[in-house]
């Protein structure tokens, strides 16, 4: 996938805006005018944008992480945004792409457990219900041409079944065993199908830990787009927990032996 | 040398617009013999070169004698299978039974046809029992063009897998033995096989198919199995067995 | 619309046991339309060695002509007939050197190597138009019908076929397919080398 979210749905175009500074600059414009132009707005652009989310089954449920990064372009804006959120008591939701499309998304969520709440029928709206509705949301939004530019992550745990999906600004859904979006579904994703696949029902909570530590520091070195600060949701029979948010201890010290890397004379 | 934009494309509004679809690859293929079906899908789902899992059904059991498999856009063939279903509902609940095959037919062509302007970009292949116990193949263009047809493949691999089923069902290029001729229909183990050699080879040669195969088998009403016993791994989906019988056999297919 | 399917057709070569095949569609269009029928696009280079080109009609015409310069000077400077082996590296050296205006052709190649101890064996490669060599143990394929052709070779080979065999399955490989190419078809050649002889036969197919 192109890892600049600006791109995500458009033609590529080389020759305009080769270096990705987004949002597109706007200048004065003095030409012809369509007069009701601006009466339907369409498509947009991300413009705060949050990079790879990954995801993997364990033993006891669902872990998942995410950074805290909201990238302004290239320009790192907001390094204290939780890109993980709890919805209900059954799941959690990783976000990556445009930060207010999914804070708008976290208010819509919201109306809706508290409407799910106040009709005291006796359930609850799992994971697999949320990934449902939130498919909706975004394969509705896709086909009226106005869409919500984000990949999410959707994972829970609900009368002891494991749930863990994904869907994106298209409506495609899909579900796995190790999932992640964006960069990471290039970088991470092999590290993460290796160490997961087969042994969903074996890894325990720290094994399960340090795969995903491992992967936000192979993130953190390789996407421009990413921080060294980060979270980790599990969602278990005890329901949703996020962690605080943590350091990767990362070392820099390779880069003395690589010319052109680090301080060198030639 | 460094690309410039020029100023035309600065000053001038930019008209970059939203594509609301993608292809999300794979291969759906059926065959109808005398009184059986064989609706099959592989279960990869990739985006460019990306694998996002390798099991994603494309092969949906609408009732227990038919079976839609849809190809293309995945969000389109998710919300286009829904959106069958619930008028399957709806002419169960009027009606007291199931909606005729020919019927379903007809009616995904009007379903297609009605987002003309705005199409679901699916291929859709039905399969199943026609109600006069025969087994029917009808094949679909994403704006609603269908055809009822013995056999057909569509997706990715379709111009891999298309000519081989002339070969092999329709037996194109050859003539029949003196004074004998070509069966009209097969036999269900050989056509099982032929299904399970397509999708092998199409495996092997595109890379957009393979991880699994989930194939879909009708049985006419009061037919019997045979040539189902001998076939490992299979899972009965009908409840009844006085009426047509539902089956899905799944395979493994190579997951590079 | 591209160079490469301007006036259309298929070559395709397949291996067997001790011998190998190599065939074409007779059809020259001008894109849409069908001008001739008879256009063969396979041919002999030595009494070994078949060289089949899909492509731009008129460099498969200059191309046949250049090889057969070449194979002939070979034949003068070495005073012997040229090995499957090193016409292959001639081909492909001879598109490499277009590297930036290229011929519009890609070959298929077909042959029976000696071996050290006198005895025959079957050698196929395919390339693309600047001649990047594809050697391949079981079959190649070139031209409009190329991706129907993998999928019905795929299906249909099997390694160690007897050359009536092999003749069986090359015909049918390549029918089925140019049946469903618009591009391809209204008959077909097929050659089968073997150490003894070639066999050539012409193949009635569908004329639609």
């Amino acid at each position: 996938m192109d890892h600049f979210p600006t791109n995500w749905g458009r033609p590529r175009n080389d020759a305009y805006d080769s270096y990705g500074t987004y949002p597109i600059p706007h200048r004065p414009y003095n030409g012809p005018k369509d007069a009701f132009g601006e009466g339907v707005q369409r498509t947009q652009q991300p413009i705060v944008t949050g990079t790879s989310v990954l995801a993997i089954k364990y033993k006891d449920g669902i872990m998942m992480a995410a950074d805290n990064l909201a990238s302004y372009g290239s320009l790192a804006r907001f390094k204290d945004v939780q890109r993980l959120t709890a919805v209900g008591e059954f799941t959690v939701i990783g976000a990556s792409g445009d930060m207010s499309d999914f804070q708008y998304i976290q208010s819509m969520l919201d109306d809706k457990m508290v409407e799910e709440f106040t009709s005291q029928d006796g359930h609850a709206l799992g994971p697999a219900e949320i990934h449902e509705y939130l498919s909706f949301i975004m394969y509705g939004r896709r086909t009226k041409m106005d869409p919500l530019w984000n990949s999410f992550l959707v994972g829970g745990f609900k009368e002891g079944q494991r749930f863990l999906a994904y869907v994106d600004l298209l409506g495609t859904t899909y579900s796995a065993s190790a999932m992640a979006t964006g960069y990471g579904a290039h970088i991470a994703l092999p590290l993460l199908r290796t160490a997961v696949e087969g042994k969903e029902n074996l890894l325990t909570e720290e094994q399960a830990q340090k795969i995903l530590e491992e992967c936000m520091k192979v993130l953190f070195y390789r996407d421009a787009r990413s921080l060294n600060k980060y979270q980790i949701a599990t969602i278990t029979a005890a329901g949703p927990s996020i962690s605080e948010s943590r350091e990767l201890a990362t070392s820099w010290s390779f880069a003395e032996g690589i010319r052109g890397y680090g301080a060198q004379t030639q | 040398m460094v690309a410039v934009p020029d100023m035309d494309s600065l000053v001038n509004p930019q008209q970059r617009q939203f594509n609301p679809y993608t292809e999300n690859g794979g291969t759906i293929l059926a065959i109808a013999g005398a009184d059986f079906t064989v609706i099959a899908g592989d279960t990869r789902q990739s985006e460019g070169y990306s694998i996002q899992t390798r099991y994603a059904p494309k092969v949906f059991r609408l009732t227990d004698k038919a079976v839609l498999a849809v190809n293309g856009f995945a969000a389109d063939g998710n919300m286009f299978v829904k959106k069958v279903k619930q008028r399957l509902e709806w002419y169960r609940h009027a009606h007291a039974k199931d909606m005729p095959l020919r019927a379903i037919a007809r009616l995904i062509q009007t379903m297609l046809y009605a987002r003309r302007f705005f199409p679901f970009y699916v291929y859709n292949i039905l399969g199943g029992i026609e109600d006069d116990g025969t087994g029917a193949v009808y094949s679909f263009d994403p704006v609603g063009s269908y055809e009822r047809e013995t056999c057909r493949a569509a997706g990715a691999a379709q111009s891999l897998v298309q000519p081989f089923l002339d070969n092999q069902i329709y037996f194109k290029n050859q003539l029949a033995a003196p004074g004998m001729s070509h069966p009209t229909h097969l036999p269900l183990p050989d056509v099982l096989s032929i299904v399970i050699d397509s999708f092998t080879s199409a495996t092997e040669r595109h890379i957009e198919v393979g991880d699994g195969l989930e194939m879909y088998v009708v049985l006419a009403k009061g037919r019997g199995l045979g040539g189902m016993e001998a076939i490992g791994g299979v899972q009965e989906l009908s409840e009844r067995t006085e009426g047509e019988r539902l089956f899905v056999v799944r395979r493994e297919l190579k997951k590079d | 619309m591209s160079i490469m399917e301007y006036n259309g057709g298929s070559v395709i070569a397949m291996v067997g046991k001790n011998c190998v095949a190599v065939a074409s569609d007779l059809r020259l269009g001008n894109q849409a339309l069908t001008v001739a029928t008879n256009f063969e696009k396979v041919f002999p280079i030595t009494d070994r060695i078949y060289l089949g080109m899909s492509g731009l009609a008129t460099d498969v015409t200059t191309l046949r002509e250049t090889f057969r310069y070449r194979v002939n000077m070979y034949t003068i400077k070495e005073e012997r007939d040229i090995e499957p082996e090193a016409f292959a590296h001639l081909v492909s050296s001879t598109l490499y050197e277009r590297r930036f205006g290229p011929f519009f052709i890609e070959p298929v190649i077909a042959g029976l190597s000696k071996t050290s101890s006198g005895a025959f064996r079957p050698y196929i490669a395919g390339a693309d138009l600047i001649g990047c060599l594809n050697f391949a143990k079981d079959f190649v394929v070139a031209g409009t019908a190329s991706e129907k052709m993998f999928g019905v070779a795929e299906g249909l080979w099997e390694p160690d076929l007897e050359p009536e065999d092999l003749f069986e399955t090359i015909s049918q490989t390549l029918l089925n397919s140019v049946d469903r190419d618009a591009y391809s078809g209204w008959g077909a050649i097929v050659h089968v080398i073997t150490p003894e002889q070639v066999i050539t036969r012409t193949l009635k197919a569908r004329m639609d």
